[in-house]
């Protein structure tokens, strides 16, 4: 086996040597190139040097030192981004729930880890209204996830965690590169906040969020002047205390920082809008499903959406006996893709995201849809190159294929918003990767395909020095029991375990939820749900422990927090 | 069985209808109907002029402009829209638990117009509530007046200038008595009744010492502004008589030191919510000037509510209380007209009185009593037209208008369902609507089932509201 790995590394070293490795510059001949800034090229060449595009053009010819690759029947495009994502974040391990704990034992182990937390920081704020933390401090050059979503032909995201009310201030990153400040394009961006709650103490029902939320903001506000008095004249003034997270708030108070909100129903979008009016705020809103419905609002607003391209559809299977859903619901899902020619029309700025979809290269088709809704695909292109750039405030250095950007390229054959197009190319800051299409669909850990990329070796699961060698395994059939005082509700999970992560449906009366961000570490596992409960969308997140048969846990949801316990199914 | 049937279907569909779209007129007549003023007793073969959604004119033989909405309501009754002055529909929030003083929620925050609840009340001939933050705290969050204006945006729903309000409790539910602390989880202060007074009492002391800061800021005394405190805010507008409290609570005893404890801090309880043993000290609450806002005839249904009668509503009355009846319940609130007629049979209070616990009286409770809950010239057009008279059990609210809009009718709501039926079914053809292929079992119960009861779960999870 180690053979085996190490005569591969051998063989992905040698096979580069001699090209790409410490080739600077390359030249991609007769290719279609979508500039987005311009006129499309039809037939040209764009020039990679020392991880600048050098030249664009049709009339441009490959320098002779550049590697070439011939484009015909290819296009070329700037690199696409995803504009909210959780690519490239390593969270933190944390402890999951103690095996065998049984009843109250998750939650009681859950609440251990959060005060566990909690007393790792200065902060006066409980974990979850931290907007001081940055995602770039998470953030890993080899974290599993980069690897399939450059194959996808994503060049850069912006990213942040999806945890907490605050989650905290996003990196742009590009999707290669040694360490996490070799791959930052502009970091922070943004502070992101979501209507989320903190299971078992204040803020614990949405009420709670907004009352913390404006107290904070008002807060950070006074501390600002505080300060500015305290500097002016100290004398017979107590200094006022340091505050990191109050701090952190002061430059989206004096809008030099934007907020995001993560917003997907028009009356959570109508709050976020509210919020940032009160406190004059730069306004963003992520996710955005129902964000058509509210367009004069955002556009008076002058509110950017993070349009995300995981349209909404039916989790829930059939029953006979269930009502109908309601009308108003089935109406969001057939109009969600229809959201980004609307915007357009409204005047609204928007760009797209991959909304969280759990397969990399559901983007890019799931886009495809807001095209055949009406979209052009001019502008479907824009919103994941040239229109992010623009939000992101770094439209002067990539976005376009334009000489002097950065060389962020996508390059494809066929129809990109199809599910049958080949990314064939990938430029990362001048870097070039060959995505093959996979061979064998889902096999991580068994032989990697040869990547095209030097230093290779992190992207390949299973051979990544960092990883601990014994995570637990926890996948399976369970039958479960939540354990909702005076009422338990019954369910299961159908849990599917690759390395380290983890997919899969968690199944109750609520309705079948496929799961998402499912990871396994060697304590046990942690996965996100979305339930639909009174016509609303709920995220719940589910941790826990597998210990031969049994499964024991917690489930965190807008409600609260209670236990699960169950067993594995023949 | 087929009965069964028929109802979940009616149910069913129900839940689907969309925002009906209101009838936007700027003069509307009704005429020749009984109109039950609920101010100036019953007026017989009577017009209602509405232009510009105030009551113009009542009167016989009205005539209206020729762009008139003229309805023929020969055999209708019409009464005000009904308040319910105590609910918590239309919220994505009821309970903030975590602390005792959550004076710095607000359920403006929390609103969701789309909720169905409001179009089945608007059926139900009311036409606004009083909507409160649970009782899991000796001082819950601010409340919101809303009427309920089902299609428009969420702030068309909130009754601009109508007074501020705020939720406090007392009793089982802010000493958490149904709550079991599982490891890890600390029991929240109070624990007892005399704890929950005390938790009132300490902010109202330091609502006293937080005005007192500012005051000195403002006569330049210090330098540093104080920190603007949220939670201290609608405390001080409670001393200062510019927030009306809305205090649930069971056990007379402990009402009664509620009343002793604001005139202690001198200012007026607006009303006692529940009130279940207020008849046992009605004089005592009339002296006071708070109103009640009660059931007529529920209770047992935890400890402290055992001891009510259902000649609760008629002492009070006859004490000179302002009464109220409310639903507390998305499903009663459908019904609150033959709550009102069952006040008529316990002790006889006359059928005005007993319309105005369901119309003037909890508008006078939110401090709006000047502008609606009566059939007046000059007040807001929130008017039910009723196929019957509103106390028999057979009576359907037909048409019920806000502002003078109409936002529910039943004739134009039976034609939209067959309409609503095809496009439901266009809808569900829909890759994005159908159900996965595979993927577990089907859910074991209905989800509209699912939904009460877990919504009883919250409610104990978070320390309940009745």
């Amino acid at each position: 086996m180690k053979l085996k790995l190490f005569l591969f590394a051998f063989a992905a070293t040698g096979l580069f040597a001699g090209g790409s490795v410490h080739a600077q510059s390359y030249a991609i001949t007769n290719a279609r190139i979508v500039t987005v800034s311009g006129p499309t090229i039809e037939r040209g060449t764009v020039v990679v040097r020392n991880g600048l595009i050098h030249a664009v053009g049709a009339n441009v010819t490959a320098p002779s030192d550049a590697q070439v690759f011939d484009g015909t029947g290819l296009t070329v495009y700037p690199g696409f981004i995803d504009s909210l994502t959780a690519v490239g974040i390593q969270p933190p391990a944390r402890p999951a729930g103690g095996p065998g704990g049984g009843g109250g034992g998750g939650a009681a182990a859950a609440a251990a880890a959060a005060t566990a937390q909690a007393g790792q920081s200065n902060s006066n704020y409980p974990v979850g209204l931290r907007p001081e933390l940055a995602a770039f401090e998470d953030i890993r050059s080899n974290e599993a996830s980069i690897e399939a979503n450059r194959n996808a032909g994503i060049t850069t995201v912006l990213s942040v965690g999806r945890t907490g009310i605050f989650n905290g201030q996003s990196a742009l990153i590009n999707l290669a590169g040694d360490s996490a400040g070799a791959m930052v394009v502009r970091n922070p961006v943004a502070l992101h906040i979501s209507f989320a709650t903190i299971p078992g103490q204040y803020p614990g029902s949405l009420l709670g969020t907004f009352s913390a939320l404006r107290q904070m903001f008002l807060d950070a506000r006074r501390l600002d002047e505080v300060q500015k008095i305290y500097a002016a004249d100290p004398r017979g003034i107590r200094r006022p205390d340091d505050d990191p997270s109050l701090q952190a708030l002061i430059p989206a108070l004096q809008r030099q920082m934007p907020v995001v909100f993560t917003a997907n129903r028009d009356i959570e979008i109508i709050r976020a809008l509210d919020l940032a009016k009160e406190f004059n705020l730069r306004v963003m809103i992520a996710g955005g499903q129902e964000a058509w419905k509210v367009a004069d609002r955002l556009k008076s607003a002058d509110a950017t959406v993070l349009l995300s391209m995981n349209h909404p559809r039916r989790t829930t299977a059939a029953a006979p006996d269930a009502d109908p859903e309601p009308l108003e619901l089935l109406r969001s899902r057939a109009e969600a893709p229809k959201n980004a020619v609307r915007l357009s029309e409204a005047g609204v700025k928007y760009a797209f995201q991959s909304g969280g979809a759990p397969n990399a290269a559901d983007y890019l088709t799931n886009a495809g849809k807001a095209v055949e809704a009406g979209l052009s695909r001019d502008a479907a292109v824009k919103a994941m190159t040239l229109s992010a750039a623009e939000i992101f405030g770094v439209d002067n250095r990539m976005g376009s294929v334009e000489a002097g950007k950065i060389a962020n390229l996508t390059v494809v054959r066929g129809d990109p918003f199809a599910r049958e197009r080949v990314i064939t190319h990938v430029f990362v800051d001048g870097q070039v990767f060959e995505p093959k299409p996979p061979a064998t669909p889902a096999s991580p850990g068994g032989p990697a395909r040869p990547g095209a990329t030097p230093g290779a070796a992190p992207g390949i699961p299973g051979a990544t020095p960092g990883t601990p060698p014994a995570l637990a395994a926890v996948g399976g059939n369970f039958s479960i029991t939540i354990d909702i005082p005076g009422q338990p509700l019954t369910g299961t999970f159908a849990l599917t375990q690759q390395g380290a992560s983890l997919t899969g449906s968690m199944q109750t009366q609520l309705g079948t939820a496929p799961i998402r961000d499912g990871r396994v570490t060697a304590e046990g596992f942690s996965f996100t749900a979305t339930v639909e409960f009174g016509g609303a969308s709920i995220d719940i997140n589910v941790r826990g422990t597998v210990t031969g048969n049994q499964i024991t846990g917690t489930i965190d949801s807008p409600q609260g927090t209670v236990p699960f316990t169950g067993t594995r199914n023949p | 069985m087929r009965r069964s049937f028929v109802l979940f279907v009616a149910i069913a569909m129900l839940a689907t209808v969309p925002l009906v779209v209101p009838a936007q007129s700027s003069e509307t007549l009704i005429r020749n109907a009984t109109v039950l003023t609920a101010s100036r007793g019953t007026l017989e073969n009577t017009d209602i002029l509405i232009r510009d959604g105030k009551i113009s004119r009542i009167g016989r033989n009205l005539s209206a402009g020729s762009g008139a909405r003229v309805i023929d309501a020969t055999g209708k009754f019409v009464t005000p829209g009904i308040l319910d002055a105590h609910s918590h529909l239309m919220l994505n929030a009821i309970n903030e638990g975590s602390l005792s003083v959550t004076s710095m929620t607000r359920i403006r925050d929390v609103l969701n117009p789309t909720d169905i609840g409001v179009y089945r009340a608007l059926a139900g001939g009311v036409t606004g509530a009083l909507l409160l933050h649970g009782s899991a705290n000796a001082i819950g969050g601010q409340s919101s007046s809303v009427k309920f204006k089902y299609g428009k945006p969420v702030e068309d729903f909130v009754i601009a200038g109508a007074p501020e309000g705020i939720k406090f409790a007392m009793g089982e539910n802010p000493k958490r008595s149904s709550q079991t602390f599982t490891g890890g989880q600390t029991p929240r202060y109070p624990r007892t009744r005399m704890g929950t007074l005390e938790v009132m009492r300490d902010a109202f002391e330091r609502a006293r010492d937080y005005r007192q800061a500012w005051a000195d800021y403002r006569s330049k005394k210090t330098r540093v502004p104080p920190r603007r405190d949220i939670e201290l805010e609608p405390v001080v507008e409670i001393l200062e008589g510019r927030r009306i409290v809305h205090a649930h609570g069971y056990r007379s005893d402990e009402h009664l030191n509620l009343l002793h404890m604001a005139e202690e801090f001198g200012f007026k309880i607006g009303t006692l919510q529940h009130g279940l043993e207020a008849y046992k000290f009605a004089p005592e609450i009339a002296k006071h000037g708070a109103g009640v806002s009660i059931f007529v005839d529920s209770w047992s249904y935890k400890l402290e509510a055992y001891d009510s009668i259902p000649y609760n509503a008629y002492i009070l009355w006859k004490n000179g209380v302002n009464v109220s009846i409310n639903s507390d319940s998305n499903e009663r609130i459908r019904r609150l007209n033959l709550d009102a007629a069952k006040v008529m049979k316990y002790g006889g209070v006359p059928e005005q009185d007993a319309l105005k616990m369901i119309t003037l009286n909890p508008a006078i409770q939110m401090g709006i009593g000047n502008r609606t809950g009566s059939i007046d010239q000059g007040k807001d057009a929130d008017i039910v037209i009723w196929s019957e008279h509103p106390f028999s059990p057979y009576a359907h609210a037909e048409i019920t208008m806000i502002d003078g809009e109409v936002y529910f009718d039943r004739a134009q709501d039976r034609s939209r369902q067959a309409e609503l039926r095809r496009e439901r079914e266009e809808l569900e053809k829909l890759e994005v609507n159908r159900a996965p292929g595979s993927g577990g079992t089907p859910p074991r119960i209905p989800a509209e089932r699912v939904e009460d009861d877990l919504g009883e779960h919250h409610g104990e999870i978070d320390g309940g509201h009745r």
